[in-house]
């Protein structure tokens, strides 16, 4: 194992113990397991939430997960967005949770803003999301889009990079002709967000004390990591 | 002239994306939303090569590639697919259907231009 797979590991493990401390989920599910899901699902941790009394899954920032199991999907956002889609005739759907790279740098200034790099990365998030979704039997003109985060939450960087997250799922959801049915976005407060795709609930409570500093410095490790990669280099000839 | 390229994605802004990427290196460009769309273009005119999603409605990508390799005038025509799809087993679809290229979103406009290039 990577040490970088290892921290994630190991923060996801401080999790769940924290989460377990507060009573929020704990011992497994009344059927003991979790419900089945996608392969490229497994590394997503989930857990068996007793006070909602169902499984939830919990996103890290740059994880999405879909589910057709009536499970719930819970992150914490501070600057990142996250996209709530369903289809809400079958009563599936998923969520995101990502933010654009800042990499002004990155292959972005002789293509202009349609083509950056931030803007990429940003489409990729939210296609992914969606597609699983149509792949599990959903249809575009059934989807319906909830949209939470992008608050000024980080200290000591120029730009709002939650407007900048704002502005791009705003116009990447409109540009795609779809419409915005729910929406909890802006502001300075970090999140913790619930959503139930099968019912279509996105519950926000809004965190005006931040116990700890864990969120903060996973954002700023995200962002991190993304502006040292170069996006889109995966091109195979045949 | 200037070459031909017909782009084909369900996504709006994925193809506004390849569209400012393509035209600003000199080519010219045409939009099919998906599969089926472009496979009916494509029996009446050619085009210089073809970037195309895989997963769309209608027709996926990988059809449309095997569609289009049944044609006479496209049997030679470049076939690049453009997919958030990255595994083995996917690939190797595109590679049998007569794919020439596969290429993983976020896709890098350089390489992406790069790629075409070398296959035109």
């Amino acid at each position: 194992m990577s040490s970088h797979k290892r921290h994630a590991a190991a923060d996801r493990d401080r999790d769940r113990d924290r989460d377990r401390d507060r009573g929020s989920d704990g011992e497994l599910g009344p059927h003991g397991a979790v419900p089945p899901t996608l392969p490229h699902f497994a590394h997503i941790t989930r857990y068996w939430d007793r006070v909602h009394r169902r499984f939830a899954a919990k996103l890290l920032p740059g994880e999405y997960y879909v589910t057709t199991a009536g499970e719930q999907i819970v992150t914490v956002l501070g600057s990142c967005v996250s996209a709530c889609v369903r289809d809400r005739r079958l009563g599936i759907g998923g969520m995101n949770h990502f933010m654009l790279p800042l990499a002004a740098s990155k292959g972005a200034s002789s293509w202009g803003t349609a083509v950056s790099a931030a803007t990429r990365y940003g489409s990729e998030a939210m296609e992914r999301l969606i597609n699983d979704i149509l792949k599990l039997g959903g249809r575009r003109e059934s989807l319906e889009f909830k949209l939470v985060g992008g608050g000024k939450v980080l200290a000591g960087i120029a730009i709002d990079i939650g407007v900048r997250n704002i502005e791009f799922v705003r116009k990447y959801v409109a540009d795609e002709g779809f419409s915005v049915a729910g929406q909890d976005l802006g502001d300075i407060y970090p999140r913790k967000v619930h959503y139930s795709p099968d019912t279509g609930k996105l519950r926000v409570q809004k965190l005006t004390a931040v116990r700890n500093k864990t969120l903060f410095e996973r954002e700023r490790h995200y962002l991190e990591v993304l502006d040292s990669e170069t996006v889109g280099n995966d091109i195979e000839l045949f | 002239m200037a070459q031909l390229i017909m782009t084909v994605d369900d996504s709006a802004s994925m193809r506004e994306m390849v569209r400012a990427t393509l035209q600003s290196a000199g080519y010219e460009v045409i939009e099919a939303i998906d599969g089926q769309e472009a496979l009916e273009y494509a029996r009446e005119n050619t085009c210089d090569l073809v970037i195309a999603d895989v997963n769309m409605p209608r027709m996926d990508g990988i059809t449309l590639v095997s569609e289009l390799r049944a044609l006479p005038h496209y049997r030679l025509t470049p076939l690049l697919l453009l997919t958030t799809e990255s595994s083995q087993e996917k690939k190797l679809e595109g590679k049998r259907a007569g794919a020439t290229g596969w290429i993983v979103k976020p896709f890098n406009p350089e390489r992406l231009l790069a790629t075409m290039a070398r296959v035109l």
